[in-house]
């Protein structure tokens, strides 16, 4: 397959698209954001995506809006709900709008790649082409080659890094005291000069 | 209730060996330390089950050392390196353990396996494990054989040096396992920490959010 899977993420908190992003461009998916329901439903009626993740609780409009218009537009574009409010109450309102999952934050970047492969999977299975998931999801090949150099330095970064931490923590377990004694004279010297300058 | 995977097979199994070779060895040692008081079995027993489990406990090391260092969860040990950040929710921490614990507040920090330990956490496992728990180590390997590694103690002051700091390191240990088994207790439930560190799994709390 020539062509990224498309994502569209759609969360009125950057850092859960930019997560996103993160996670699944390095696999070779090329991935939107969307900070609202009328950005996400912009994004859909210019492109077309293989799978949408939207949140619920948003300003302006609630991801259950946003699924119900997408599914309106493009009733075969897999919905998932990504959600730190997951009740049961939630749970069965998404499953009556036909979402193709529903989970809980925080997510791991495995969580992430699992259920987009899902959603890739059951969108790939109902288009009847059950081989063409696979070869979707590969990585491409430029991203296979940097990947060696990408594990020798993520290795080497963390060994540095592994070496460093013992001394960094002791360094903030010894001025853990003093910091602390320093913000309760910084505090309590300010509340002593406002209530001389009150009386 | 949400349940996330913050404690994988490898670090599960390091954890268990290491519980039971570290009380085996806190026993050992102090029947090799006092064994004019104490009566659990003979000197020479005691010496040689405290140089096998040493190593096995060296050994089982490597298999949490290796798995982090080919692991992103690394990051769980990695230092914050901004210091603002880290004595604010570290005071945030310290507030929670000394009052909101208490009245049933919300723990601060929301773990993640890429962020399981709290700060307070944090600073203490990067400090034993990568410092502490090698210093006993190297200073346990040189008492094995003092004579092959004679020039090692030589170095560091003498026999007596390197034995009050491997005793030293000793009573923190023994400390140490009390204290970590009481904040074992301190999960949603007083098994929740227990329980995901045989399944993996831990759950959390659910709370409002977006």
């Amino acid at each position: 397959m020539n062509t990224s899977p498309k994502v569209l993420v759609v969360d009125d908190d950057a850092v859960v698209g930019r997560s996103f992003d993160r996670v699944l461009s390095q696999k070779g998916y090329a991935v939107s954001t969307a900070l609202s329901g009328p950005e996400a439903l912009n994004e859909i009626s210019g492109k077309d995506f293989d799978v949408v993740f939207t949140d619920i609780k948003m300003p302006g409009m609630d991801g259950f809006e946003v699924t119900k218009r997408i599914k309106e537009k493009c009733p075969w574009t897999p919905v998932v709900i990504v959600t730190g409010y997951g009740t049961a109450a939630n749970e069965a309102t998404a499953e009556v709008l036909g979402v193709s999952g529903f989970v809980r934050k925080p997510l791991t970047p495995e969580m992430i790649e699992g259920i987009t492969l899902k959603a890739l999977h059951e969108k790939e299975a109902g288009e009847a082409a059950p081989q063409a998931a696979e070869a979707a999801i590969e990585p491409r090949p430029e991203m296979a080659e940097t990947s060696v150099w990408k594990t020798v330095a993520g290795i080497t970064k963390n060994t540095a890094l592994l070496l460093a931490a013992p001394f960094v923590g002791l360094v903030y377990a010894v001025s853990l005291p003093f910091v602390g004694l320093g913000l309760l004279a910084w505090f309590g010297g300010r509340a002593l000069v406002r209530r001389y300058k009150a009386g | 209730m949400t349940r996330l995977y913050l404690n994988p097979l490898p670090v599960r199994i390091w954890h268990w060996i290491n519980a039971t070779g570290f009380v085996a060895l806190i026993v050992t040692g102090v029947q090799v330390r006092y064994v004019g008081l104490i009566g659990l079995m003979s000197f020479e027993t005691a010496v040689d089950l405290h140089n096998w489990i040493g190593f096995v406990v060296i050994g089982n090391y490597f298999i949490w050392l290796l798995f982090y260092l080919s692991s992103d969860k690394v990051k769980a040990y990695h230092p914050d390196l901004n210091p603002r950040k880290y004595f604010r929710e570290t005071f945030r921490q310290m507030l929670y353990y000394g009052g909101g614990i208490f009245k049933g507040a919300p723990n601060p920090h929301h773990p993640n396996p890429y962020n399981k330990f709290n700060p307070l956490q944090r600073m203490m496992y990067q400090i034993v494990m990568l410092l502490i728990v090698p210093v006993q180590f190297v200073t346990g390997l040189l008492l094995w054989d003092v004579k092959r590694f004679s020039g090692a103690v030589e170095l560091l002051g003498g026999v007596r040096v390197v034995d009050t700091i491997h005793v030293l390191v000793f009573i923190f240990f023994a400390f140490f396992i009390f204290v970590h088994v009481y904040l074992g207790t301190l999960g949603h439930t007083p098994t929740a920490h227990f329980k995901a560190m045989f399944t993996g799994y831990e759950d959390m709390e659910e709370e409002p959010g977006s």
